[in-house]
């Protein structure tokens, strides 16, 4: 479960707090929407559940431990997140060794690291681009491949932002039923910040708005 | 006086003395001096001191770095430190240490003193060069693309450690094969953003017209002349001084 309690946040050099006093809790085994209007401080907050942002006051637990003494690689190993913009986590130099980055860095052996790329880029129709550099696929396939990187980890959490951004129905559909999969059958918590209604009434069990 | 009211024509003159000066000059003494001189200014200036140190704290490895293989590499002078019969430093190699991590020094100092201010200033000052108005354009168009730049860098540097990279705990060459990694999307991406932003700017008149013409004059007041005046005069010092 990850917990949130009493949190305070404001950008350096804005008078107001984009997030004041919010507690909330996300169950593990469950997909969780985040709402709200444009610049209520969703992506805010999802920055701050993985140690991305350092909250003024507050403080944030994953599985009863406090994420302030934890560094990025620790909260890296129980927390997926996807960025909001794909662009800014996709850093290697083929689309395959994109996939492959964290299993490797994990010590998985090179053949499950390959049957493991094989499966995400199948899943996520991008098996004619493992060559590709990343940074120049279109938007949609940004996605896919930067949501293949996050799930190929199978972090006991997902926080991600927007993910059907730029996914067509199709895609959409895929993606929704894995990540109903892996709540129910893994036991994962997943929080989904999202403005998608059709998806989010599809797909979620809960919703959290923010105002 | 606050650097920030001083005429932009002003900063860039005393970037572009201080800047010569640190590479022509050799002594340590009078890169010292320029240092401390430069410091005092922006101390003195309105340059808050946290900004200052967040700054330099950026280039201090590569300083150290530098320093390392200067002391290790530079043969000259007499030897300072032997260890088992095997000269380890210099006098020279010492003194061409000091002198690298000071011209650095020296470069970032100068650049926050003249990066204070509004950057439309200095598009103002490049014009009355007479700089043709798209370079200008582009040089004020990188200035403002450098923070988001440091940005992607971060968040870059973020995503690989959330997959599993841990930068704390790496050795040199692992964060150095990461370093390397990241300058692809980086690269990259301010060139696909460099481009994007051409086309925009064509799409929307730019070069339309030859030349173009500011509403802002840029205005020589009795400060700027003193501040320019009195700097210049001790670089001057220093110059012979250390001549």
């Amino acid at each position: 479960m990850i917990e949130v309690d009493k949190l305070n946040f404001t950008y350096p050099g804005v008078p107001r707090p984009v997030l004041a006093g919010i507690s909330v809790c996300f169950q593990a085994g469950g997909i969780t929407a985040l709402i709200g209007p444009n610049g209520c401080g969703k992506t805010t907050l999802s920055k701050l559940l993985v140690g991305l942002l350092r909250p003024d006051s507050g403080t944030i637990r994953i599985d009863g431990e406090d994420i302030a003494g934890l560094s990025l690689f620790q909260i890296g190993s129980r927390i997926g997140y996807l960025w909001q913009n794909p662009n800014r986590q996709l850093f290697a130099p083929t689309v395959e060794q994109e996939i492959g980055f964290g299993l490797a860095n994990r010590g998985v052996t090179a053949e499950e690291i390959a049957a493991d790329t094989e499966y995400w880029l199948d899943f996520f129709h991008l098996s004619h681009k493992k060559g590709a550099l990343p940074l120049r696929l279109s938007l949609g396939e940004k996605q896919r491949l930067a949501l293949g990187a996050v799930l190929a980890l199978r972090p006991p959490y997902l926080v991600l932002d927007e993910p059907t951004g730029g996914l067509d129905r199709r895609c959409r559909r895929e993606l929704g039923q894995l990540l109903r999969r892996l709540a129910e059958e893994q036991g994962c918590g997943i929080l989904v910040v999202s403005h998608e209604k059709e998806f989010i009434r599809q797909y979620a069990d809960r919703e959290v708005e923010l105002l | 006086m606050k650097l920030a009211a001083i005429d932009a024509r002003v900063k860039l003159l005393l970037l572009a003395l201080l800047s010569t000066l640190a590479l022509t000059m050799k002594q340590p003494a009078a890169l010292a001096a320029l240092l401390v001189l430069t410091m005092v200014a922006l101390l003195f200036g309105g340059v808050a001191p946290v900004k200052i140190w967040r700054q330099t704290r950026m280039i201090l490895s590569l300083i150290g770095l530098l320093f390392l293989l200067q002391c290790l590499f530079d043969r000259g002078g007499e030897p300072l430190l032997i260890i088992g019969g095997l000269t380890i430093v210099t006098g020279g190699g010492l003194q061409a240490g000091l002198v690298v991590g000071l011209r650095l020094l020296i470069v970032v100092a100068s650049a926050l003193l003249a990066l204070t201010g509004e950057t439309r200033d200095y598009l103002l000052a490049l014009r009355w060069l007479h700089l043709p108005w798209e370079v200008c354009y582009m040089v004020q168009a990188a200035l403002r693309f450098i923070p988001l730049l440091r940005q992607e860098a971060q968040d870059t540097a973020a995503a690989q450690q959330m997959r599993g990279c841990d930068l704390k705990n790496a050795s040199w060459r692992q964060r150095a094969r990461l370093y390397i990694t990241m300058l692809v999307p980086i690269t990259v991406g301010a060139l696909q953003r460099a481009e994007a932003m051409s086309i925009s700017m064509e799409a929307r008149a730019f070069r339309s017209r030859p030349g173009r013409t500011s509403w802002r004059r840029l205005q020589m007041k009795r400060d700027d002349w003193l501040y320019g005046l009195g700097f210049v005069f001790v670089l001057v010092i220093i110059f012979f001084v250390f001549k």
